[in-house]
């Protein structure tokens, strides 16, 4: 189904990608990309081969009933329908079916996503260059067919446009009626809205809503449908004032049955990969049911299930004693698998296959691994280092213990943690990690975060002085202050990098407050490369 | 082939009428809002005067269906006497707009040549020209104002330019709004609500006896050459029967009770004839039952029976956590609470992160602050949008629940 959606979808959507593919396949094509022929009322259909109705149903495991529910209320030719607002979870088909069945009836639409057409105006014109068959190119300037900024010029040129698309439908149905070729267009015209639920978050989204609602009521024209379509409810679009409501059809997530189908589509081996999903899809399932997910996680453990076979799952059917060995190969590895399925892997493609090389040499490279594992993503500057250990601290810490922990001789003294804590200073800290689960991270004000950086900095140096005494003959000078250069700069690097966060400015104090989010486990890492007791200074009570 | 096309015509010819609503709000009765509203423009017409009047009632109550068949016929009566201006608050409502439609309509209307670079100066100057003129000329100007209320936001200036002009000897204007609001008036300010007629036209939702009447008003096929005089009787016998059967009236009183507006009572009968078998060409009282099903949604039970187990186990630990008066909670304290009811098959913490946003993107939790964007999602403080009877409920509902997670619920409820 993935492989149908990526297919339709670009043809449909950017006609000049279409253009471009055809121009890469010859010489002759590539000539004519420069003068490309006007686009014409049969570019309004969705196009392809005509299918059938039980060749969609078929394509789309467990969507029958709401193919047939779709099919219904777009009704007879020429009939008039109401709005539709077709919707359903990420990955239900709501798409590929919809354009499908235009393909399938060839009737005509103007499509539009609401993720490509991310505000008002561009959904305005991406509408009207259909309507008006406007092709952006070089000839005109890549210009739209009208420029419209306000609601009230769009629908005056929506009406006009669509008026226009009509009577010439009309006119091409006499004289496809006179011919009797090819099966009839009608004269409806459909206008789809895909990803529907990206308006909410719109900025005039509070006027654009309404009047997209209101469109069917606003024209006023019977030959023209409109279909939302969208990943949320209805309910979720909120209207204190309210608005005719469209048709609501309802795409539901698919069972595991239907998942089941789904996936053993273009498999080599179904009998295998039956089997295989037999140990693997309930659990997984259990996760998550949105297909895309389960298709990439699955895919590597399926890869491992068919390690024993000598020809990797290509034509063997399994039999039962083969089954009992691959399900006891994949077992240990489905748990760990679970844990990985949202993951995405920050390799290249390149780096996993050398990967997949060093983890079939064995048990030697554990520690490697282990080790890497360790290790920082990322690579900054030793100043830069302190300053978001220091951050960290400011964020973590109360600033009431700033005082004790950073004097002059680093990390709070031992023998304070020898006394029991009693029954107040319990709640107190039942209290406090409660507070720091809820809030996150304190903010603090930049004086104490170069307060504390500049002791972490201090501590830090002190080995240095040691090692300069005892080079006599070196004589270097210089290492004191080096980590305090660009401080400032560095902050604001830290800031860009999204590490740290200037909050707004205090009405009181009139100062920048920040905030970290790196967690603790990033913070510990950062203090391991640099050999720093981090957990010394951390107030755990 | 004969016999199939006359089927599919009459699905036609059903959808064509649930959708014109020329068709469904003819009403000749004295006492109806059409018969008032003819009248009283009427009344402006002949007798040259000035007047304003408010349609109010609630969506889908039929104000704009009404106020056309009344300018349909004004037109037909007065054909030189009545020009109509239309505008609509979703479009119209900043006053350049609306004063460059009037403009534009004006020029059309009059075999004007409108120029799209006049200023708005121009534009209300132009539009004071033409209602002296139209004055001069016994010709009523009448002005639609779409979702009126849309237009008293602002600074009014259009709807006291268009008062004020009014008041003018020459003028003759009607100016009607209409809007879903019934304090639609109580919006305006003073200077403009001093020059505005206080007459309004309520339009109510119709009894059952009306709507059973619009029932068979829409749903019986015409008995004439149109279609086979065989078949149309007795489509019309059996839709007698389907509205006369007890059943029938219970749904259609349960759908009605929820709204009773026509717009909603139309979008029934669209799902029902949308629904109608094209094998035996008649209606029956299963297509309104599926009709009825399909369109009473119930969106959060609907997310709920999709939801994955983990996805449902994170739900129920925010439920606990509500039980327990934490007015707020986040992701780290439904982790904590994770963690500590749930002691077998726990998943790893960024699964159970995005198991959460899912959550968050199917709107059955939201975040309550407003677009914090210097915490990370784990701190941001989130609340549930559904109710324990809608949990526990989904519990059941979803086929893949486990036991164990639906006695954790009922132990809390």
């Amino acid at each position: 189904m993935g492989e149908d959606k990526t297919t339709q979808l670009p043809r449909r959507m950017t006609r000049s990608s279409a253009s471009s593919s055809a121009s890469t396949s010859n010489n002759v094509a590539a000539a004519k990309v420069t003068c490309l022929e006007p686009l014409t009322i049969n570019d309004l259909l969705v196009g392809g081969d005509p299918i059938s109705l039980n060749d969609i149903i078929s394509s789309f495991p467990g969507r029958s009933s709401q193919i047939l529910e779709v099919v219904r209320h777009l009704g007879p030719l020429n009939s008039p329908i109401l709005p539709l607002f077709v919707y359903g979870s990420s990955s239900t088909g709501k798409t590929s079916i919809i354009l499908q069945l235009f393909r399938h009836l060839n009737r005509p639409i103007v499509y539009s996503s609401c993720r490509t057409c991310y505000n008002q105006n561009i959904l305005f014109e991406s509408i009207l260059n259909q309507l008006l068959l406007h092709r952006k190119n070089a000839a005109n300037g890549y210009s739209n067919a009208k420029r419209c900024e306000r609601p009230s010029d769009f629908v005056n040129f929506l009406r006009e446009a669509l008026t226009n698309v009509i009577n010439n439908l009309k006119k091409s149905e006499k004289l496809i009626s006179n011919e009797m070729t090819q099966g009839k267009i009608g004269n409806m015209i459909y206008l789809v809205f895909d990803n529907f639920q990206l308006v909410r978050e719109w900025d005039k989204s509070s006027t654009i809503l309404p009047l997209l609602f209101n469109l069917y009521d606003l024209l006023n024209m019977p030959e023209v449908g409109l279909i939302f379509i969208s990943s949320t409810s209805p309910d979720t679009f909120y209207s204190n004032m309210g608005y005719v409501e469209p048709i609501p059809i309802y795409f539901p997530d698919y069972t595991e049955e239907d998942i089941r189908q789904i996936l053993l589509r273009n498999q080599v081996n179904q009998k295998l990969y039956s089997s295989f999903l037999d140990v693997s899809l309930k659990s997984f399932c259990g996760i998550t049911k949105q297909i895309d997910h389960l298709s990439a996680a699955l895919k590597p453990l399926y890869e491992k299930y068919c390690e024993p076979l000598s020809d990797k799952g290509k034509g063997v059917a399994p039999n039962q004693e083969m089954k009992r060995r691959l399900l006891a190969h994949i077992n240990p590895h489905i748990a760990s698998s679970l844990n990985e399925i949202f993951k995405v892997s920050s390799l290249s493609s390149t780096e996993v296959e050398i990967r997949k090389e060093e983890k079939r040499k064995g048990n030697n490279r554990r520690l490697e691994q282990s080790e890497e594992l360790g290790s920082l993503d990322f690579h900054v500057s030793t100043s830069a280092k302190y300053l978001l250990i220091s951050a960290f601290l400011a964020s973590r810490n109360p600033a009431t213990l700033d005082a004790s922990l950073f004097d002059s001789k680093g990390g709070s003294d031992n023998r304070k943690r020898k006394r029991k804590p009693s029954e107040k200073a319990q709640e107190r800290k039942e209290t406090l990690e409660q507070e720091l689960l809820m809030k996150g991270p304190g903010t603090f004000p930049l004086e104490r975060l170069l307060a504390i950086f500049q002791c972490l900095v201090s501590v830090a140096e002190e080995p240095s002085d040691e090692q300069e005494q005892n080079n006599d003959g070196l004589g270097v000078e210089g290492g004191n202050g080096g980590l305090m250069s660009d401080v400032l700069l560095q902050l604001s690097s830290l800031c860009n990098a999204n590490f740290i966060f200037k909050g707004r400015s205090c009405p009181i104090e009139g100062s920048m407050r920040y905030r970290t989010t790196i967690s603790e486990d990033l913070a510990l890492k950062v203090a391991r490369s640099l050999k720093f007791p981090l957990s010394k200074y951390l107030y755990r009570s | 082939m004969e016999q199939e096309n006359h089927k599919i015509k009459a699905v036609s010819l059903l959808r064509s009428r649930i959708c014109d609503p020329k068709f469904i709000f003819i009403s000749e009765s004295p006492e109806s809002n059409y018969s008032k509203l003819k009248f009283m423009i009427s009344s402006s017409v002949t007798e040259a005067c000035n007047n304003s009047i408010l349609l109010l009632g609630p969506r889908g109550s039929g104000k704009n269906a009404v106020l056309e068949l009344v300018i349909q016929d004004l037109l037909q009566e007065y054909p030189d006497s009545v020009s109509v201006i239309r505008l609509n608050g979703l479009l119209h409502s900043d006053d350049i707009s609306a004063f460059k439609e009037i403009a534009r309509q004006l020029c059309m209307e009059h075999q004007l040549l409108f120029s799209k670079a006049a200023s708005f100066d121009d534009n209300s100057q132009f539009m004071v020209a033409i209602l002296k003129e139209c004055g001069l000329a016994h010709k009523t100007v009448i002005f639609v104002l779409d979702e009126f209320h849309l237009f008293a936001q602002g600074k009014q200036r259009l709807l006291y330019s268009l008062l004020d002009a009014m008041q003018s000897i020459t003028s003759q204007a009607v100016v009607l709004g209409i809007s879903c609001r019934l304090d639609a008036d109580q919006l305006l300010e003073k200077r403009v609500r001093s020059r505005f007629s206080h007459r309004k036209l309520l339009f109510l939702p119709p009894s059952i006896e009306d709507s059973q009447k619009l029932l068979m008003h829409i749903l019986t096929l015409p008995i004439d050459s149109s279609f086979p005089h065989a078949y149309a009787v007795e489509f019309n016998r059996k839709v007698q029967n389907i509205i006369e059967d007890r059943r029938f009236k219970e749904t259609l009183n349960k759908y009605l009770n929820v709204d009773s507006s026509v717009k909603h009572l139309l979008r029934f009968l669209f799902c029902a004839v949308s629904h109608m078998d094209l094998q035996t060409g008649f209606l029956s009282r299963e297509n309104f039952e599926i009709a009825f099903t399909s369109i009473q949604r119930q969106p959060k039970l609907e997310c709920l029976r999709n939801c994955s187990i983990l996805e449902l186990q994170i739900l129920v630990c925010m439920k606990r956590l509500e039980v327990k008066e934490q007015s707020l909670c986040n992701f780290n304290s439904v982790m904590k609470e994770y963690i500590s009811t749930l002691t077998s098959e726990r998943y790893a913490r960024h699964v159970c992160l995005r198991a959460f946003e899912h959550l968050i993107h199917r709107e059955l939790i939201c975040f309550t602050d407003n677009r914090g964007q210097s915490l990370s999602v784990e701190f941001r403080p989130v609340k549930l949008l559904i109710s324990s009877a809608e949990l526990h409920q989904g519990l059941r509902a979803n086929t893949s629940c486990p036991p164990k997670l639906l006695k954790l619920m009922d132990r809390e409820g």
